[in-house]
C-alpha cells in the first residue's frame, strides 16, 4: 500500500523524465539520421539503374539537363529523357501508362493530376517519404509554395508529385514604348489597360497588347480563363454547373472582344512563341505570359527588347489580382518496377530540393521553393521574382479545373472560344454552347448524380 | 526434250499433290514467297483493322479503363452519325478534296506535258529531280514550312502579294484563308506526284504513233485527247485513289500548320478523329469513326475504278 502510495506520488515526475528522455533520444536519432543520410548512400542500391523521363523544349527542362550530370555522378543512376512538344505529352504519357511503356519519371501538368491520380498511374509520395532510406530528412515539403504543391502535385488530399517547372502569369511590357506614349508605369487594372493605355499604344503596325489565343490549351487556359477570373467570373459554380452566363463571366468575355481591337491581326493564331516574339520584336507593348519566358525575352539572340523589358503582375480586375497559374510536377510512375521507382524518387527529390533551387534558377529554371526567393540578391538579379511570388501568394488554385474531364472541356473551349473571338458566334451564344457541352461532359462523368465527388 | 521434262515434272507433281494428306503445307515456292507478305499484312493491316472493328462496338476509354470496356452494340456508330462535328469535319474534307484534287491533277498534267517535250534535256532532267523534293518532305515539316510562308509579318506569301499592292493578309488566322493556305501547301507537295505518274503514262505512248499524230495535227489538245488519254487513265485512276485516301487521312501537315483552326476552319476528318482518339481517348468512338471513313474510302475507290479505269480498259 505504501509502495503504491510512493509510486503514485512519483509516477508523474518519472513519466515526465521518461518523456523528455524519449524526446531527446528521438531528436538525437533524427539528428544523427539527418547527418547520416546522403544521396550517395541512398542511391547506392540503385547505381547503374536507368530511369526515363519526358521533358519539354522549355527553359526549365534545359536547366535540368545541365544539372543532371551532377546527379548521375553522385548516384550512378542514369537519367534519360525525351523532349517532346507539349501538345503530344499527355497523349504520350497516357499511352505509356496504358500500353506499359518505359517512362519512370512522369511529367504532370497542373490539369492532368486529377486524371493521372484517379487512374492510379502515380505513386503517392508517402511511400517514399515514409522510407527513411529514401527520404531526404531535409526534404521539407512545407518549403514549397503551398499553392504549387497543392495544385500541381496533390489530388484529393494525397500528394503525388513535387512542383518542378513552375509558372505564374505575369505582365511583360516594353517600358520604352509606354514612356513614348506618356506612361511612366504599367496599367494596374485591366480596365485601365483597355481604356487608357491601349488607344495610345496602338498605331499603324504597333499594338498595345497580345493575348495568345491559338486553338488548344492556349485558347482555353491562356486566353479564355484569363479574362474570366479577374472579372469575378468562372467556368463552373460550386455545384459544377456552368457559370459562363453570369454577368461577371460575360463581362470578362466581352472585355476580351473589346481588347482584340488593340491586338495584332491574327491573334487567334498566336501561340506562346508568337506572343513572346511580338513583344521581343517591338510589335506589341504588353503581353501577359508565363514567368518561364523571362530567359527567352532577355536572350539577345531571340529578343530585341533589351533594357526596355519590364515585368509586373498581371493587371487587377474588379475581383482583384487573379493571375494565370500553370506548371508541372514530377511524379513516379506506378507501373515502373520498385528499383526504378526508388531511383526516380531520388531524382525528383534532388532536382526539386532546397539545395538545388539556386543552381536550378541560375540554369534557367523556376524552382518552387520559397526560401530561394527571400534572398535579396536573387530578387535583384531576377526581376520576375517579386511579381511572381506576389502572384503565387494571391493566385487561384483551381484556375483551370484539374479534374480528369478537363482535356475534354478544354477541347470544347478551344473550338468555341476561337469562334467567339472570330465573331462566328456571339459571346452569349459561345458561352451557352461551351456551358452546355461542359455540363454534358460532367453529367456523363457522374458529377451530377453523386457518383463522383465535386473535386477540381 | 524440255517439253518432255516439263510434262514429266507435271506428272510427277500430280500424284504427290493427290497423295498429300490434309494439314500438310504445300511445297510450292510461291506459297513460301507469299508468306512474309501475308504475315506483314496481317500484323500491320488486318489485325489493327479487326481490333478497331472490335473496339468500335465497345466502350473503350483509355483514360477511364476503371469503368471497363462493355459491349455497347452500335452506340458508337449512332453517336458518330448523329454528331454534327463529325459531319462538319467530313463535309470540310469533301470540300477540300473536290477543290484540291482537280487542281493537282490539272497542274500535274501540265507539268507532265512540259516534261514530255523532246528538247531541253538538261532542264527536263533537273525538273524531274526537283519534283521529288516536295514529296520527300515529311508532312509535319510541310506544315511548319506553311506556318513560315503564311506568317503575317515575315511570310513569303504576304511579300509576294505585296508586290501587287495587296495589303498583308492574316493567312492562318482567317478561316477562309487558312483553308486556302492548307490547300496551297497540299498542292505544292502533291502536284509533283501527279506529274510523275502522268509522265510515266505519257512515256508509254508509242513514239511512232505520237510522231505520226504530230504530223497529222499541230493541235496538242487533239493529240492529248485521242492518243495520250488512254495511256493516262490508269495512272489517273491511281492518282485519284491514292490522293483521295491521303486527303481523307491528312493529319500531320494540318495539325502543325493550323491545329485544325481557326475555329474549325481546317478541322478535317482525320484531325477530328485524332482529337476523339488521342485527346479525349475515346478509342471506341474514334474506331467507329475510322471504320466509317474506311467504308467511304472503299466506296470512293470503287467509283473511281468503275468510272475512270473502265474507260481506260
Amino acid at each position: 500500500m505504501n509502495k503504491r502510495i510512493i509510486s503514485a506520488r512519483h509516477v508523474g515526475p518519472i513519466k515526465h523524465v521518461a518523456a523528455v528522455a524519449l524526446l531527446a533520444a528521438s531528436a538525437a536519432f533524427a539528428a544523427s539520421n539527418a547527418q547520416a543520410w546522403t544521396l550517395k548512400e541512398a542511391a547506392q542500391p540503385y547505381s547503374g539503374t536507368t530511369i526515363k523521363a519526358i521533358f519539354l523544349d522549355r527553359p526549365g527542362y534545359k536547366a535540368a539537363q545541365t544539372l543532371i550530370p551532377q546527379f548521375e555522378k553522385e548516384t550512378g543512376i542514369k537519367v534519360r529523357w525525351e523532349v517532346i512538344p507539349y501538345e503530344n505529352t499527355r497523349e504520350k504519357e497516357v499511352l505509356n501508362f496504358v500500353g506499359g511503356g518505359d517512362q519512370d519519371v512522369v511529367l504532370v501538368d497542373v490539369v492532368w493530376i486529377g486524371e493521372f491520380a484517379s487512374n492510379k498511374w502515380l505513386v503517392p509520395i508517402k511511400k517514399f517519404t515514409d522510407d527513411t532510406k529514401l527520404a531526404d530528412p531535409s526534404l521539407n515539403l512545407k518549403g514549397f509554395f503551398p499553392i504549387l504543391l497543392d495544385s500541381f502535385g496533390t489530388w484529393d488530399k494525397v500528394t503525388y508529385g513535387l512542383p518542378f517547372d513552375n509558372y505564374s502569369g505575369l505582365m511583360f511590357y516594353n517600358k520604352c514604348m509606354l514612356k513614348d506614349a506618356g506612361f511612366d508605369e504599367p496599367p494596374k487594372t485591366w480596365d485601365e489597360l483597355l481604356n487608357t493605355y491601349a488607344p495610345k499604344l496602338t498605331k499603324g503596325d504597333k499594338f498595345a497588347f497580345a493575348l495568345q489565343s491559338r486553338r488548344g490549351e492556349t485558347q482555353s487556359a491562356d486566353s479564355f480563363m484569363r479574362v474570366l477570373w479577374p472579372n469575378g467570373g468562372s467556368l463552373l459554380d460550386a455545384k459544377f454547373k456552368s457559370n459562363l452566363l453570369s454577368p461577371q463571366s460575360q463581362a470578362g468575355l466581352e472585355y476580351r472582344q473589346k481588347l482584340m481591337k488593340y491586338m495584332p491581326p491574327g491573334i487567334v493564331d498566336f501561340d506562346h512563341a508568337e506572343a513572346v516574339n511580338a513583344l521581343a520584336q517591338g510589335q506589341v507593348a504588353m503581353i501577359t505570359e508565363w514567368s518561364a519566358f523571362y530567359p527567352t525575352l532577355t536572350d539577345p539572340s531571340k529578343s530585341k527588347i533589351g533594357n526596355c523589358l519590364a515585368i509586373t503582375t498581371e493587371p487587377k480586375g474588379p475581383a482583384g489580382l487573379k493571375p494565370a497559374l500553370g506548371g508541372f510536377s514530377l511524379a513516379v510512375n506506378a507501373k515502373s518496377n520498385a528499383k526504378k521507382q526508388a531511383a526516380s524518387w531520388l531524382f525528383i527529390q534532388w532536382i526539386t530540393s532546397e539545395a538545388m533551387a539556386k543552381p536550378y534558377l541560375e540554369a534557367g529554371g523556376v524552382p518552387a521553393r520559397m526560401a530561394i526567393y527571400q534572398d535579396k540578391a536573387v530578387q535583384d538579379k531576377y526581376p520576375f521574382v517579386k511579381p511572381m511570388v506576389e502572384s503565387w501568394q494571391g493566385g487561384v488554385p483551381d484556375y483551370r479545373p484539374r479534374f480528369p474531364e478537363w482535356p475534354a472541356v478544354s477541347e470544347v473551349i478551344g473550338e468555341w472560344g476561337s469562334k467567339m473571338m472570330l465573331g462566328q458566334v456571339t459571346v452569349k451564344e459561345g458561352a451557352q454552347t461551351i456551358g452546355q457541352k461542359t455540363e454534358d461532359i460532367l453529367k456523363k462523368a457522374g458529377y451530377y448524380d453523386g457518383k463522383k465527388p465535386l473535386l477540381k | 526434250m524440255a517439253k518432255g521434262t516439263a510434262i514429266s515434272a507435271t506428272q510427277a507433281r500430280g500424284p504427290r499433290k493427290r497423295a498429300r494428306p490434309l494439314g500438310v503445307l504445300p511445297r510450292s515456292p510461291a506459297f513460301w514467297f507469299l508468306i512474309p507478305a501475308i504475315a506483314a499484312l496481317a500484323v500491320i493491316g488486318i489485325y489493327p483493322l479487326l481490333l478497331a472493328l472490335y473496339n468500335s462496338f465497345h466502350q473503350y476509354k483509355l483514360a477511364d479503363l476503371a469503368s471497363g470496356t462493355p459491349f455497347v452494340g452500335i452506340d458508337n456508330y449512332v453517336a458518330t452519325l448523329t454528331d454534327p462535328s463529325f459531319w462538319g469535319a467530313l463535309g470540310r474534307t469533301a470540300f477540300f478534296l473536290c477543290l484540291t484534287l482537280p487542281i493537282e491533277v490539272a497542274l500535274g498534267l501540265f507539268a507532265a506535258l512540259m516534261l514530255h517535250r523532246t528538247d531541253l534535256r538538261f532542264m527536263r532532267a533537273a525538273a524531274r529531280v526537283s519534283l521529288v523534293i516536295p514529296m520527300a518532305t515529311t508532312y509535319a515539316v510541310v506544315g511548319l514550312i506553311g506556318r513560315l510562308i503564311f506568317n503575317r509579318q515575315f511570310g513569303v506569301a504576304n511579300y509576294l502579294t505585296g508586290l501587287f499592292g495587296i495589303p498583308p493578309q492574316d493567312w492562318l488566322a482567317d478561316p477562309t484563308l487558312a483553308f486556302v493556305s492548307v490547300m496551297i501547301m497540299d498542292i505544292w507537295q502533291w502536284t509533283p506526284f501527279c506529274a510523275l505518274i502522268m509522265l510515266a503514262g505519257l512515256s508509254m505512248v508509242p513514239k511512232e504513233a505520237e510522231e505520226a499524230a504530230r504530223l497529222e495535227t499541230p493541235k496538242w489538245s487533239m493529240i492529248l485527247w485521242h492518243l495520250q488519254r488512254p495511256y493516262l487513265l490508269p495512272g489517273l485512276t491511281a492518282i485519284l485513289i491514292l490522293r483521295s485516301a491521303d486527303m481523307l487521312k491528312m493529319f500531320d501537315a494540318v495539325f502543325t500548320m493550323t491545329r485544325g483552326g481557326p475555329g474549325t476552319a481546317t478541322e478535317f476528318i482525320s484531325v477530328y478523329i485524332q482529337r476523339v482518339g488521342f485527346r479525349l481517348f475515346d478509342q471506341g468512338m474514334a474506331s467507329a469513326q475510322a471504320i466509317i471513313l474506311l467504308i467511304l474510302t472503299i466506296v470512293l475507290s470503287r467509283l473511281y475504278i468503275r468510272f475512270v479505269y473502265r474507260e481506260a480498259a
